[in-house]
């Protein structure tokens, strides 16, 4: 059989999203790959030039909707720099906190469907269990167990409800179980480490220099994780290790995310255990007035139009679950935001695919693209 | 007296036309009663009963697995049509009956429309020649096994051929990935089954069984029982050797272009090639419709005795296929392939040498010995 054009997408099982892996295969080899992006457009960050402040919020939680809350805290820190607003201790606390509940949820998220690409059913399933927990529990403070709408700027909406940590330590107890579970269904299995041990090994030089940031990176090795690197919130305050792992394959990203989950679950102790001792406001008592009331927005009415407030520009850099995302906002002294740009890891990440499908088989692609951590939703937004 | 499945059709088929035969006027009546009618009428009611029962045993099959399959994944499977969930593929099976058969424009006819039918008419073959209790069969099929084995084996020309004419690319990958799985674990199955042959001494699936009365066969061939359940589960195409139609890459692999009737065509024949798979497992190394004889008789001797601990000994085999199907990944095709020429081959093999060894010596320290020869 000649080599011959395959489409993955826009409507295929192995994409997670909307998008299309063009597929050049001879036989079962990969010779050639193409990704399209573009299908999940929406324009979020020309809409946000024409909303509120707060108003944007709502669509960060779409940006990636699997880890809304950490997009949310990226774009947060970005418009209170450019909005010189300053955040009380508690509420950067919590933004830690909720960061990194999303990061296990995300994590756990991309568990299930990973597996799901090796070919195991039941772990599916599992993932999606335990991550209701964690939705469960952002569901108590936020009302919202996809799209929260929890940050504002100049803190977060409200604090937590009575008993959120002592809620919280017994989710975190139960993840810690099913975390060893996890790794005895993938690891444990002769099937999975044959599957995914050398495959779409992507090394550090090539991943830094496309650009790959996140648990991809760790996973050739390199150290970087923006938390300890750029510290923003209280992250220089809490005590936690970077993941990494050597192998560059499948099989350590998978790793990379385990331990990070760990990590994070490490982080979220020491989190509730401030918010217990630390009570206090949640919001910045001084924010500027046309920022309208941090619970109901700005209404339509009353549009006006003015150029006189206090000009800035803030630049922001997270690490959110799948990598490195970065946020630039311009304050031209009106009530919305001139320009937002966001930096989507998941973007660079899948756009270095060349480096790591070429040569592997068919069957290889959904591993290792599941690998990758998708959201299609950030790469287009 | 035996009898057999045959022998209950030619009754209702002799009583039935003897029945008419009486009411109706002279030479018509004789025409009736004294004709090959009956023989005709009677090869149609066997076969009536049989795709009825292949198919009840079929949906049910699906409900168990669906049922097990759930339950490993901490949910409850389906629930709502009927008693829990029992009427569920029945539901399925006529909302997919009630669809559009359509056709791809650019798919060839012939292929595409025969493809699935033939696979679904030899699936159901088979069950025409599987024993399922003592006295089915009355021994004038001497080649049992090698009949059934054969009509198997001819799946993957008919999943070829209609992934083929499909005209689509990810059919045609699944296709050959189904074909080259399928005639790589053809052969130690084939090779397996041999040494249940030179234990058993026939190729008859009922001297099989009652050779196995006191002594099944699944611990001392148990390297060939595991090779054997293993080809089985790549003929079967099931998690971990789903890879013709692993959803993950190939979408639906050599089925993506069949929607309605023709894809249920698909899944009824997976399913039925499947419950034959659990049958050849129960046949071959686990005693089939017989129990020990050293357990007490009132277990057996109720009637349909024989057909109920088979259909027990089936599902439990078949409840190992779904146990293997939620535990495992999906494994790659050339480790397919590598692992079916270069290990199950020569264990294959293996599992001969041991069974001539059993033969010679007769017995075995822990599992006891072979009845004599020439039967129990």
């Amino acid at each position: 059989m000649s080599e011959m054009w395959i489409n993955m997408g826009p409507q295929h099982p192995m994409t997670h999203g909307l998008w299309n892996l063009r597929v050049k295969i001879d036989g079962e080899l990969i010779v050639d790959v193409d990704p399209e992006m573009g299908y999940l457009h929406r324009g979020i960050e020309k809409i946000s030039e024409d909303r509120h402040y707060n108003e944007v919020i709502t669509l960060m939680d779409r940006t990636c909707y699997v880890a809304g809350l950490a997009w949310e805290h990226l774009y947060i820190i970005a418009s209170e720099q450019a909005l010189g607003v300053e955040t009380p201790e508690r509420a950067q606390y919590i933004r830690v906190m909720t960061d990194e509940f999303q990061r296990i949820a995300s994590h756990i998220m991309w568990y299930a469907a990973f597996v799901q690409d090796v070919g195991l059913m039941s772990p599916f399933l599992y993932g999606m269990r335990d991550r209701d927990l964690v939705l469960d529990l952002f569901q108590s403070f936020t009302g919202g167990r996809l799209t929260y709408e929890y940050n504002r700027v100049g803190g977060v909406r409200n604090d937590m409800p009575p008993g959120f940590t002592d809620r919280s330590r017994k989710v975190l107890d139960w993840l810690m179980d099913r975390f060893v579970e996890y790794d005895h269904l993938c690891l444990g299995s002769e099937i999975f480490r044959r599957r995914c041990d050398q495959l779409g090994v992507l090394r550090a030089p090539d991943a830094i220099a496309l650009g790959v940031t996140g648990p991809m990176l760790r996973g050739a090795g390199v150290p970087r994780d923006l938390r300890k690197d750029r510290p923003y919130a209280v992250y220089d305050r809490v005590e936690f290790d970077i993941a990494t792992a050597e192998a560059a394959d499948v099989t350590s990203r998978y790793l990379v995310r385990m331990e990070e989950m760990r990590q994070s679950v490490r982080i979220i102790r020491q989190v509730l255990d401030w918010l217990d001792h630390h009570p206090g406001p949640v919001l910045a008592e001084k924010l500027p007035k046309w920022l309208g009331a941090p619970y109901a927005p700005v209404g339509r009415e009353g549009y006006l139009l003015r150029r006189n407030y206090p000009k800035g520009v803030g630049f922001s850099s997270v690490e959110e679950p799948h990598g490195e995302a970065q946020a630039y906002v311009v304050n031209e002294g009106t009530e919305h935001p001139y320009r937002v740009k966001f930096r989507s890891p998941v973007f660079a990440n899948i756009a270095a695919c060349k480096k790591y499908m070429i040569g592997y088989r068919v069957a290889d692609i959904p591993p290792i693209m599941g690998s990758v951590d998708i959201c299609v939703g950030e790469v287009d937004r | 007296m035996v009898t057999t499945l045959y022998d209950v059709a030619y009754f209702l088929s002799s009583s039935l036309l003897d029945a008419l035969g009486t009411h109706l006027p002279g030479i018509l009546g004789t025409a009736l009663t004294n004709s090959g009618l009956i023989w005709l009428l009677a090869a149609v009611i066997f076969g009536a009963i049989l795709l009825g029962a292949s198919m009840i045993n079929t949906i049910m099959l699906i409900w168990f697995e669906r049922k097990m399959l759930g339950r490993f994944m901490d949910r409850r499977g389906a629930m709502h049509v009927g008693f829990a969930g029992l009427l569920q593929n029945f539901a399925d099976g006529l909302k997919l009956f009630r669809k559009n058969t359509f056709k791809p424009r650019e798919a060839d006819a012939l292929g595409y429309y025969s493809g699935p039918t033939a696979y679904m008419v030899t699936s159901l073959l088979i069950f025409g020649i599987l024993p399922i209790s003592s006295g089915w069969s009355d021994g004038s099929l001497p080649l049992t096994l090698l009949l059934a084995l054969v009509i198997f084996s001819f799946a993957p020309l008919f999943i070829f051929v209609s992934a083929w004419s499909s005209n689509n690319k990810y059919s045609l990958l699944g296709g050959m990935r189904s074909a080259a799985q399928m005639i790589a674990y053809e052969v130690p199955i084939l090779i397996a089954v041999v040494a249940v042959v030179v234990v058993a001494g026939s190729f008859d699936l009922t001297t099989i069984v009652n050779e196995q009365q006191n002594y099944w066969f699944w611990g001392p061939l148990f390297l060939a029982l595991v090779v054997f359940v293993t080809g089985m589960l790549a003929e079967m195409e099931r998690i971990p050797f789903d890879l013709p139609e692993a959803e993950a890459e190939l979408v639906e692999g050599w089925n993506t272009e069949y929607g309605g009737m023709l894809f249920a065509f698909f899944m009824l024949a997976d399913y039925l090639r499947a419950l034959v798979g659990s049958i050849l497992v129960v046949l071959l190394f686990l005693g089939g419709w017989t129990l020990p004889s050293y357990l007490p008789a009132g277990l057996t001797s109720f009637p349909l005795a024989g057909i109920l601990w088979f259909m027990i000994k089936t599902y439990l085999v078949f409840g190992l296929f779904v146990w293997i199907r939620a535990s495992l990944p999906r494994v790659r095709t050339d480790q397919l392939l590598r692992v079916g020429w270069m290990r199950m081959i020569p264990l294959s093999l293996l599992s001969i040498v041991l069974a001539v060894v059993l033969v010679a010596v007769r017995c075995l320290p822990v599992f006891g010995c072979l009845p004599p020869v020439g039967g129990t």
